[in-house]
């Protein structure tokens, strides 16, 4: 099966200008990516996978469009939409359940219609009923968490980008929720997971990038890039070195 | 031509910046029980304090001192009010812009579009008081659009290239607030521009805000029609730094994310 790729990077490197001193004149550049690789094909979920620091969330960024490569080649194949599964993003306590949901889903780019269409599933999935137009403010710590997680979840770009988190919420809602990003993962969906979770990443996705201080170590299989990677880390040895 | 898609781009920003400032605006008035009934008090308070410095204790009540003040106030309160909170926009909504992709020139948008919403309740109030006064709405009324759009295009401009370069250089919010103090006292809030020396009243004119002001008391007390030159220099330098201002921002479009601080 010939599946359709929607994006490529070749050797792509993010920097940062880090400040340092007085006037930020100590300053330095610092690369949180140097070299990495990959594409995606539409329908796939991808794993992102290496220890604190590799880049991961980085990566993430590049692909929600939020960041452009200062090195290396970024290149769409379609048109596509992807962003990141972002909690309670944008949310103001003074405002309601329902206009948080509303402004929550325009920033993660639905128009109003289309988050007010989707409205009825959102309330319904975050099982806040009658809460919803009560001030987020006044919810628990649970309930902001799932209204959160619903308004996400509803948002469904075509390419959704996951850092670690899956679910939310009290035991039953974080059931609940993590059963609903199985499925989409498990669907026609396009995902890209970073995760420090190995059972996960070997349940969930069809294809692992490995990816270590900013570079690509492996990609391939979940079975042969996470023995790799397993191995790597009980020797402690360097993958760019060993490599 | 715009395509189809283009169109339902700028609609779809257009739109959330309008349901933002909503937000926004909604938010201000649920954290108190007076609600928006304090983007009115909180002004007329501030005026307060002057009225009863000027009119009160040096007893300037005579020659429509107070409507002269007032205007001043208004005009100035909304270029202040809009520069302050906007020029921190970019800023301070580097958290959401971690997460999500946005043309980074909506967050000044949206930052003067709430405080020209609060201006627009306490001009009407302005307006209200000045009939009520006496003053009456001469022809040099259909002018005072014009001179508000200068404002406003003046108002972006500026806002817009601090909001821009603030990121970088945090500290400059304090130069800001000191510059717009010294030139509050010198933009002819208090005195009207005779009074200046002759000699002076160039750099006197080189603060926009000075003709602003004087515009609209030319129309709203005076009724006279303001100076056209002048508030045509303005505009169209303004637009000018507005267009570059935006160019900057968008220079900086992937690089406001990455600021740390």
């Amino acid at each position: 099966m010939s599946k359709q790729k929607i994006l490529q990077l070749d050797n792509v490197g993010i920097s940062y200008n880090r400040k340092g001193g007085f006037l930020g004149l100590g300053g330095d550049v610092f690369w949180a990516l140097k070299d990495v690789s990959l594409s995606i094909y539409q329908g796939e979920t991808v794993g992102i996978i290496g220890r604190n620091g590799a880049g991961k969330s980085t990566l993430l960024q590049l692909l929600a469009g939020i960041l452009l490569p200062d090195k290396g080649k970024l290149q769409k194949f379609m048109e596509h939409k992807a962003s990141l599964l972002a909690l309670q993003l944008g949310f103001i306590p003074y405002l309601s359940g329902r206009e948080n949901a509303v402004l929550s889903g325009m920033l993660m780019g639905m128009s109003r219609k289309e988050v007010e269409a989707r409205l009825p599933d959102i309330i319904e999935f975050s099982e806040l009923g009658e809460f919803i137009d009560q001030p987020v403010i006044t919810y628990s710590s649970g309930m902001g968490a799932r209204l959160g997680f619903s308004v996400a979840y509803y948002a469904d770009p075509d390419i959704l980008l996951i850092d670690e988190v899956l679910g939310v919420g009290d035991a039953e809602f974080a059931l609940k929720s993590t059963a609903a990003m199985f499925e989409k993962m498990q669907s026609n969906k396009t995902v890209v997971f970073v995760s420090h979770q190995t059972s996960l990443v070997q349940n969930l996705c069809t294809r692992l990038v490995w990816i270590e201080e900013g570079r690509t170590i492996l990609e391939g299989e979940p079975e042969t890039v996470l023995a790799a990677y397993m191995g790597a880390l009980e020797h402690h040895t360097h993958p760019t070195q060993a490599a | 031509m715009l395509t189809q898609n283009q169109l339902k781009f700028y609609h779809s920003y257009l739109e959330l910046i309008l349901y933002k400032t909503y937000a926004d605006l909604r938010a201000e008035t649920e954290r108190t029980y007076l609600g928006f009934l304090w983007w009115v008090f909180e002004p007329i308070m501030y005026m307060f304090v002057f009225y009863v410095v000027f009119a009160v204790f040096m007893g300037r009540k005579t020659d429509n001192f107070v409507p002269f003040l007032l205007i001043g106030l208004t005009i100035w309160q909304w270029m202040q009010a809009c520069l302050a909170h906007g020029s921190e926009s970019i800023l301070g909504y580097r958290g959401l812009m971690q997460s999500v992709h946005l043309p980074k020139v909506i967050f000044p948008i949206i930052l003067i579009l709430t405080d020209s919403t609060k201006f627009i309740f306490i001009f009407t109030i302005l307006l209200l008081y000045l009939w009520i006064s006496g003053f009456t709405i001469g022809l040099p009324y259909l002018a005072l659009p014009l001179v508000l759009l200068v404002e406003l295009i003046f108002i972006m401009a500026v806002t817009f290239f601090l909001a821009a370069i603030v990121p970088f250089l945090p500290d400059i919010r304090f130069v800001v607030d000191k510059v717009l103090q010294a030139v509050f006292f010198a933009s002819g809030i208090f005195f009207a521009s005779e009074s200046i020396p002759e000699q002076y009243q160039i750099y006197y004119y080189l603060n926009p805000m000075a003709t602003i002001i004087e515009s609209s008391r030319d129309i709203l007390m005076y009724n006279q029609w303001p100076n056209w030159q002048l508030l045509f220099i303005i505009g169209f330098v303004s637009s000018i730094g507005l267009f570059l201002s935006i160019r900057l921002i968008a220079h900086f479009e992937y690089t406001y994310p990455k600021v740390t601080m």
